[in-house]
């Protein structure tokens, strides 16, 4: 054992230690929705006495205590000023918690294990938004979160369409000809497939690309990097060894932020030359016979309206749910036409909603 | 030179032109500018918007240096070549810079437009396999101590894995004259050009290691028809912490430009009356018989 071994291991510690820190404010952020006030002074009696009684450390019992109450306070502080929360699927560090704080730069960004646990805690109100990923430009659908959108009864408020820049992660200090492998979700992996192969490191599909660079940074194995993003190498204190090494330069996502309630009016009316994009989504199903498709989206041809996506998602064998995505708004007179017909023509239109969408 | 499937002269005398990020290097005059060492982001931004100006088409800068003792600078290695990439995206010049170790191939490879193979490791086999494997361009320094014959050969190992892009460049090679650092040997431009269908670059900054010579040796060597020539700037040469004594301050480089386009357009005068001067080196002239291999 030298010193520098020990100092990584308080480098670990650290590391650690500040993730739960972030994931008990962002717990206590969320017991918002059940209390009626901030302050609960025998819940904070509480914390204490097990601070107290449990304090099997070096650290004296008073140190320990006082710790607890500065950190109390600065979670009452945070829910005082009660930020907006915002949940995304992954690891702090993933792409959608970029595309969320480039949407809401205030927002509290919260991590949740699936994607039908960022839909539920938006609906049960443990999140005000949830941001998801619809499509990527080389990877296409992304098939959970469409099939969970055809019978969600949440609303879009807003899009957001980012490009993908992956970074090479490392630990600080460690020698590139040493590595290996690299670690990150298997899609990222995919798209950084020639630049792996050139620099002969293989391939390790994990379950997340920003869980990939919190591994690397809590367990610092050797001869190891991650495919992540920049804010991820920042979060984690990662060294970025290259980047943009993904394949191609057309690499974007597009995000969907929802929530309970459709985007006010004034949101989605903004103004200029340089306001984002005006887009409404809809879902429906059609008869199954002959024309039944070709006569709905010839609705929004003969109306004048763009439409900038279509995709079908399978329901029951023989059924699928169409999603379309067009350019207006439903207070503009010609797309609310639009969409009345089309309700006629269909089963099951639901207009999922009009938002600004925000190309990064 | 019989073995030089590749890299020797073609029956038309055709020359190759190898295209780097939109710069045509075999067409006109190439040069390639810039300092020893990476040493700081603002040293090496400074200077290569200097020799930009001074109407430099590349940036040289070394990240991984061999140096002749073990204690002196190594260079910045990883974090060198991301100040070099740093470089390219502020003033557009491709980066030209060296790599002393095959694990580096790759890596060197993500950042820069052409590797450099040094003198020293010009007969480094593996090291060329591995250049050659990358499919970068490769720009191949002659040994101190090596011919023209042994030369062409190293570039043969690059062409035989597949990469056809090599730029040689004569930086002067071991003699018996200690007045300069090494004995710039200009022959070796119609030397080459005769022998190879491949583009020679001279660099006078490690040919005469004395600063006052740079330019002679440069007009010279336009003189002599090179394609290009690679010459050491620094921003603040006084402070340089390698090669301190060879390296052009912007000015002294800005003025020795504008005498080069002016050669060079006086030399495609002459030339546009006769024919090029190589064609009366014979193609061979030594067979290669006559150095057994094995004799290093």
């Amino acid at each position: 054992m030298t010193l520098k071994d020990l100092r990584e291991d308080i480098d670990r510690i650290d590391t650690r230690l500040l993730s739960l820190l972030s994931e008990r404010m962002e717990k206590a952020l969320m017991t918002r929705s059940f209390k009626d006030r901030i302050v609960d002074e025998g819940r904070e009696q509480q914390v204490l006495d097990r601070a107290r009684r449990s304090s099997r450390c070096l650290a004296s019992p008073e140190f320990t205590v006082a710790l607890y109450q500065d950190i109390m306070q600065e979670s009452k502080a945070i829910q005082t000023r009660s930020p907006s929360t915002l949940g995304f699927q992954g690891d702090h560090g993933a792409y959608s918690e970029m595309a969320a704080r480039a949407w809401d730069p205030k927002a509290a960004t919260i991590p949740a294990r699936e994607f039908i646990d960022v839909f539920d805690a938006v609906q049960d109100g443990f999140f005000d938004y949830g941001i998801v990923p619809v499509e990527n430009t080389l990877g296409g659908l992304v098939g959970p979160v469409n099939s969970i959108l055809v019978y969600s009864d949440l609303a879009i408020v807003a899009a957001v369409d980012m490009p993908v820049s992956h970074c090479l992660l490392s630990l600080p200090g460690a020698d590139h000809r040493e590595m290996r492998s690299a670690y990150s979700h298997s899609q990222a992996l995919a798209q950084c497939r020639h630049f792996l192969a050139r620099n002969r490191l293989e391939a390790m599909p994990y379950y997340d690309t920003a869980g990939a660079a919190r591994m690397l940074a809590e367990e610092r194995p050797g001869g190891v990097a991650v495919v992540a993003s920049r804010f991820a190498a920042e979060l984690y204190g990662l060294e970025i060894i290259k980047e943009d090494i993904q394949d191609s330069e057309n690499n974007r996502t597009r995000f969907f932020v929802l929530a309970r309630r459709p985007a006010p009016e004034e949101a989605a009316r903004q103004a200029g030359a340089d306001a984002p994009a005006l887009k409404c989504s809809a879902v429906f199903f059609t008869e199954d016979k002959a024309g039944a498709l070709f006569r709905t989206l010839e609705i929004f041809a003969h109306a004048g309206i763009n439409l900038t996506r279509i995709e079908s998602v399978p329901n029951k064998p023989g059924d699928y749910a169409i999603f379309i995505d067009f350019e207006g708004s439903d207070r503009d007179r010609a797309v609310a036409q639009a969409i009345d017909k089309a309700k006629a023509a269909t089963r099951d239109f639901r207009l999922l909603g009009c938002y600004n969408e925000t190309r990064l | 030179m019989k073995d030089l499937k590749l890299t020797g002269a073609r029956p038309e005398g055709e020359k190759t032109v190898i295209e780097i990020a939109g710069v045509r290097v075999g067409e006109g005059l190439v040069v390639i500018a810039g300092p020893c060492s990476v040493e700081t982001e603002d040293q090496t931004i400074r200077t290569a918007v200097a020799v930009k100006e001074a109407g430099a088409a590349m940036l040289r800068g070394g990240a991984f240096k061999p140096r002749t003792s073990p204690y002196a600078f190594q260079g910045l290695g990883l974090k060198g070549l991301k100040i070099l990439d740093k470089a390219r995206r502020e003033t557009g010049l491709p980066i030209v810079t060296e790599v002393v170790d095959t694990r580096d191939v790759s890596w060197v490879g993500e950042y820069a437009d052409v590797l450099q193979i040094g003198a020293r490791n010009m007969q480094n086999f593996s090291l060329l396999r591995e250049a050659g494997k990358s499919g970068k361009p490769i720009l191949l320094k002659r040994g101190m101590h090596s011919t023209l014959e042994e030369w062409l050969n190293c570039a043969e190992y690059i062409l035989a894995e597949g990469n056809g892009l090599v730029i040689f460049c004569e930086r002067g090679i071991r003699t018996f004259e200690t007045f300069t650092r090494n004995t710039l040997d200009l022959s070796m431009i119609p030397a080459v050009h005769s022998q190879s269908h491949l583009p020679i670059f001279v660099d006078p900054s490690h040919g005469t290691g004395i600063l006052g010579m740079i330019e002679p040796m440069s007009l010279a060597a336009v003189a002599a028809g090179v394609d290009g020539l690679e010459i050491e700037v620094h921003i603040d040469p006084a402070s340089a912490l390698s090669d301190k004594d060879q390296q052009l301050t912007p000015a002294a480089f800005t003025r020795l430009m504008k005498k080069l386009r002016a050669l060079r357009l006086f030399m495609d005068g002459l030339s546009g009356s006769d024919g090029p001067a190589s064609e009366s080196i014979p193609r061979a002239r030594r067979s290669a018989e006559a150095f057994p291999d094995g004799m290093d």
